[in-house]
């Protein structure tokens, strides 16, 4: 099963997440403050059918651990609510981490490790108060969306394999059928094109 | 001051979360370390997110929402003090937890008079996750890797023909490189080394050395 993303920019559910970012935020505190099983329905509705992709489009999880998935990530959204501070990240790269993270501890699990170590306790600590880089991400996801719109499509095709069905380059080379040169230097490109544009910011 | 990265493709595969797991414990020390690669991860993370948010969405059913809704009160939230998180030790968190102590509590194989190496199991089945303590001016027998080698300085510093190494830099070998490396001469040297298969000392008065060396991935 391969990714499907929809075009940047001119759909109405990704511009809805942008204009209601706050909202999202929002939710998140009222979680965190007031235990809000409302404001946790609506982040529900919003976000399950997301993770629920995300888990899919990684092609190895049945439905059934797809569903898993989407739980075990809600139930950290309720537990966790109390970290997330939103002058680092916006609601929805939260809850991609968390989402990311599951799914890498899924795919450990199932690969039988035995580990001290959980894919949160390996990844960049997306919480507590460090003001760093994130400061400025939520100003700037907007134009993020639009210069991943611009992107050729064979680097977009390879950032969402990368990203979203979480395979390794030398994965997706064999996929595609690419030398892994090739590849890597599409993801090279592509990177380079963001980070350069998200350091003008 | 960090001088040696990882490359941007290990980078990504870090924050892909597809990095194996020995690996990643690893990138994810240097990043302690390293604000530079801190920030392209964060930066890298934005980018991973707004295609998270322009996936097509899955249909859930509403019976997951009352499953979810129904395990609430049994998930108790958790609080997050909200202090410095800059720690009073300085051992990396991901290494406090592997080893139960500090680096004088673990258990030390000699291998020369100049180096001892401690395995740490990260359970991690493909790769072996050690620390290597070189006394300071101590040379390592010249090797070369069968697999791939990262390497990351925790304390003290080498050097060898390519250069010098402090606290906090990342150096990757591919399989075949031969290198020598030798601890600074003021401070004894600890490094973490993440292999996937097991070194092998080239000069033959080392050979005996090598069934030492056996791979330890746990
Ligand atoms: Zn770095």
């Amino acid at each position: 099963m391969s990714v499907v993303t929809k075009k940047p920019g001119d759909d109405t559910v990704s511009a809805e997440i942008g204009r209601r970012t706050d909202e999202w935020s929002q939710c998140l505190r009222a979680i965190a403050k007031h235990r809000d099983r409302g404001a946790f329905a609506r982040f529900f509705k919003q976000f399950a059918p997301l993770i629920k992709a995300f888990a899919l489009s990684g092609s190895t999880l049945s439905a059934n651990h797809a569903d898993e998935l989407v739980q075990e990530v809600m139930l950290k959204v309720w537990q966790k609510a109390d970290g997330f501070n939103p002058d680092k990240a916006s609601a929805s790269t939260w809850v991609y981490t968390i989402a990311r993270n599951c799914r890498t501890d899924l795919y450990r699990r199932l690969q039988k490790f035995d580990t001290p170590l959980s894919a949160e306790d390996v990844s960049l600590d997306q919480e507590g108060e460090e003001p760093a880089a994130m400061l400025h991400q939520r100003r700037t996801r907007e134009r993020v969306r639009q210069m991943m719109g611009s992107l050729p499509a064979d680097q977009a095709h390879i950032l969402a394999k990368v990203y979203m069905e979480g395979k390794s380059h030398s994965e997706v080379a064999s996929e595609l059928d690419l030398p892994l040169g090739t590849v890597k230097s599409r993801v090279r490109l592509a990177i380079q094109k963001l980070q350069i544009h998200m350091e003008e910011l | 001051m960090v001088k040696f990265h990882p490359d941007m493709h290990m980078l990504t595969e870090f924050t892909a979360g597809t990095l194996p797991l020995a690996q990643s414990a690893c990138v994810s020390i240097h990043l302690t370390f390293c604000s530079k690669c801190r920030e392209l991860s964060e930066a890298q993370t934005a980018v991973a997110a707004t295609l998270f948010e322009e996936l097509e969405p899955a249909p859930v059913s509403d019976s997951q929402l009352d499953i979810v809704m129904s395990r609430l009160d049994e998930t108790a939230p958790l609080a997050y003090p909200r202090e410095n998180r800059s720690q009073t030790c300085s051992t990396p968190a991901i290494l406090q937890r592997l080893m139960a102590g500090d680096y004088s509590d673990l258990s030390w194989k000699k291998i020369t008079s100049n180096l001892r190496i401690s395995y740490l199991s990260t359970g991690d089945p493909y790769y072996e996750f050690a620390l290597y303590h070189i006394k300071a001016g101590g040379v390592i027998p010249e090797h070369n890797h069968r697999g791939s080698e990262m390497t990351l300085v925790l304390e003290g510093g080498f050097s060898d023909s390519n250069g010098t190494y402090l606290a906090g830099d990342f150096l990757f070998r591919e399989a075949g490189d031969v290198h020598a490396p030798t601890a600074l001469a003021d401070e004894d040297c600890i490094c973490l080394a993440v292999l996937d298969a097991p070194l092998s000392f080239t000069r033959l008065k080392h050979k005996w050395m090598n069934p030492f060396l056996q791979l330890r991935a746990s």
